[in-house]
C-alpha cells in the first residue's frame, strides 16, 4: 500500500464519510463510513433492501448519493463539480445482468469505451480488449454478438469491458446472481484471480463462502448502515451483531 | 368488361407511357422518397431525443412539432410549404417544386418517425445506459453509441411502413406544378388520364410504386432479422467454440 519511500501513508482507494442516500421519504443508507485500502477485497452482504447495491451505485454516481463523502485514490467525488464521467471511467462496474452491449461484438463491447472515453484508436483498444479477453480465455469469442455466448461467459466479458478501462477500482453488484449455478464458478474464479492480482475490489454478494474464502473484510448492512465489519474469517465465524447471527444461519 | 379492361389495361396505353414513367417519373418519385425519408429518419431520431428529454423546456417544443405536423392533412402542409413559402418571399429552392415537396415531406416524415423512434429507444432496458454511463460515457455518447442504435433496430418494421407512406406522398407534388423533366410518377399518370380520359396510364404509375414499395418492406424485414441474429461470423456452431479454462 504505502510506495516505500514516502513515510506518509497512501490514501485508501475508497473512502466513503457519512453517505446518506433518499428517494422521497425512503431512506436508503443512513450514514455509510467505509475505508477500502488498495489492494483490497471487501465483499457486502446482507438482506435485500439493506443498501448494499445502493452504495455501490453511489460509488460511481450512478446513484448521487443524498449528502455524504467519497473519496476515490484519496480526491473527493462528491460535491459540486466533479467531473461525473471522469470519475465513473475511474470505478470500473459489474452489474447482475451482465448489460453487454448485444449490438455489438465482443471485441466491440470492449473497445468502445476505450475510444469513446480514453481516446484510444481503433488497433490500439482491439490491442488492450485482446489482451483482457485472453487474459480471462475468451479471445476465441471476439467476434460473437453477446447473445450467443452463456450467462458465464457474458459476464466474464462484461468484466473484462470495466477492466480494460484500467479502473482503480472495481465495484462488483451482485455479479453471480442471475448465473446458473454450474456457471457460477467461472465468474467466480475470475474475480478470485482478480482479487489476487491486487485489485481494489468492492463486491456485493450472496456467495457467503466465496466471501469467507477470497475477501480481505466483509462488510455486512443492514437497514442502510453498516452494521458489522471485520475481517471475512473472523467475522462471518463469529458474528457480533444478532443481526448478523440472524442473516448467516438464514443463508448459509 | 370490355370497357373495363380498355380503361384500366389499355397495352398501348401502357406501354405508350412506360418509357416516360420509368426514366423521368421514376427517378423523380426516388429522388423525392429517398431524400425526404434520409432528412424525415435523421430528424426523427434528433427529435425522439429531445422527446426523452428531462427538462420540460427541450421537450415541449419538440411535443408540439409532432403533434402540429402529425394532425394536419398532409396536403395541407406541401400547399403550406410548397405554394406559402415562395409566396412569402421565402424561396430556398428558387423555383424548383421538388425541393419543396422534399421539404414537406420530410417535415410530416420527421413528425411520425420522432415518435416511432421514442418507443424504440424507450423499450431499450435502462442497464444500457447505465452500463455505458459506468464506463465513462458522456450521456450524449452513450445515447448515440449504445442506446439510440439499439432503439433504431427495435423499430424497424415500422419504419418501413412509414417509408412507404413517404414514397406514396411524393405525389402530392403535383399540387405545386411540375415542368417537363421535373415530373414524377403521378404527375405524368394523371396528365395523360386527363388528355385521354383513359386510366391504363395511373394503373401503370401504380405498379411503379409497387416495384419500388413491395421490395422495400422485404428488404427492411431482411435487414431486420439480419439484425436480430447478428451477423454470421463463422460457420462454426458457437455453443461448441472451446471454453478455455480461465485465467
Amino acid at each position: 500500500m504505502s510506495t516505500g519511500t514516502t513515510t506518509v501513508a497512501a490514501p485508501p482507494a475508497v473512502s466513503v464519510h457519512g453517505l446518506h442516500k433518499r428517494y422521497g421519504p425512503l431512506e436508503v443508507l443512513r450514514s455509510v463510513d467505509l475505508d477500502v485500502a488498495a489492494g483490497e477485497t471487501v465483499c457486502v452482504i446482507g438482506r435485500s433492501g439493506s443498501g448494499k447495491s445502493t452504495l455501490l451505485k453511489c460509488l460511481n454516481l450512478l446513484e448521487p448519493p443524498t449528502s455524504g463523502e467519497i473519496r476515490i485514490g484519496g480526491s473527493a467525488i462528491t460535491g459540486a463539480g466533479v467531473a461525473v464521467d471522469a470519475v465513473r471511467a475511474r470505478a470500473g462496474m459489474v452489474f447482475q445482468h451482465f448489460n453487454l452491449f448485444p449490438h455489438m461484438s465482443v471485441l466491440k463491447n470492449v473497445t468502445v469505451a476505450l475510444r469513446h472515453v480514453h481516446g484510444f484508436d481503433k488497433d490500439a483498444a482491439e490491442a488492450a480488449a485482446m489482451t483482457q479477453l485472453e487474459r480471462f480465455g475468451l479471445a476465441g469469442l471476439a467476434h460473437q454478438r453477446p447473445g450467443r455466448l452463456s450467462g458465464g461467459q457474458q459476464q466474464r466479458v462484461a468484466i473484462a469491458r470495466a477492466l480494460a478501462m484500467e479502473p482503480e477500482v472495481m465495484l462488483f453488484d451482485e455479479a453471480t446472481s442471475a448465473l446458473d449455478p454450474e456457471l457460477v464458478k467461472d465468474v467466480l474464479d475470475v474475480m478470485r484471480t482478480l482479487a489476487a492480482s491486487g485489485m481494489t475490489m468492492l463486491a456485493v454478494t450472496h456467495e457467503i463462502a466465496f466471501a469467507r474464502e477470497v475477501a480481505d473484510r466483509v462488510v455486512f448492512m443492514d437497514e442502510g448502515r453498516v452494521a458489522e465489519s471485520g475481517p471475512a474469517h473472523s467475522t462471518l465465524d463469529h458474528p457480533q451483531t444478532a443481526r448478523l447471527r440472524e442473516f448467516l444461519a438464514r443463508v448459509l | 368488361m370490355d370497357d373495363f379492361l380498355h380503361t384500366f389495361f389499355d397495352p398501348d396505353e401502357i406501354l405508350g407511357v412506360l418509357p416516360a414513367l420509368l426514366t423521368e417519373g421514376l427517378r423523380n418519385t426516388l429522388l423525392i422518397a429517398v431524400l425526404a425519408i434520409v432528412f424525415g429518419a435523421v430528424g426523427g431520431v434528433l427529435l425522439a431525443m429531445l422527446l426523452l428529454s428531462r427538462h420540460r423546456l427541450v421537450r415541449l417544443p419538440a411535443r408540439l412539432y409532432v403533434d402540429v405536423f402529425r394532425g394536419l392533412p398532409a396536403i395541407v402542409t406541401v400547399s403550406l410549404v410548397g405554394v406559402g413559402l415562395p409566396a412569402a418571399g421565402l424561396r430556398p429552392f428558387g423555383r424548383e417544386p421538388l425541393g419543396y415537396a422534399v421539404l414537406a415531406i420530410a417535415l410530416i416524415s420527421a413528425a411520425y418517425s420522432a415518435e416511432i423512434f421514442r418507443s424504440g429507444i424507450q423499450a431499450v432496458p435502462a442497464g444500457q445506459l447505465h452500463a455505458a454511463r459506468s464506463l465513462g460515457m458522456p450521456y450524449l455518447t452513450a445515447m448515440r453509441v449504445v442506446v439510440v442504435p439499439q432503439g433504431v433496430r427495435n423499430v424497424l418494421p415500422a419504419l418501413a411502413g412509414q417509408f412507404i407512406i413517404d414514397i406514396k406522398e411524393s405525389a402530392l407534388v403535383y399540387l405545386l406544378g411540375l415542368g417537363f423533366g421535373q415530373r414524377e410518377l403521378y404527375f405524368i399518370a394523371q396528365e395523360r388520364q386527363a388528355a385521354t380520359y383513359n386510366s391504363s396510364a395511373l394503373v401503370a404509375a401504380g405498379l411503379c410504386y409497387l416495384l419500388v414499395t413491395i421490395p422495400l418492406t422485404y428488404a427492411v424485414n431482411w435487414l431486420d432479422k439480419r439484425m436480430r441474429d447478428g451477423r454470421r461470423v463463422t460457420a462454426a456452431p458457437l455453443a461448441a467454440a472451446p471454453e478455455k479454462a480461465v485465467v
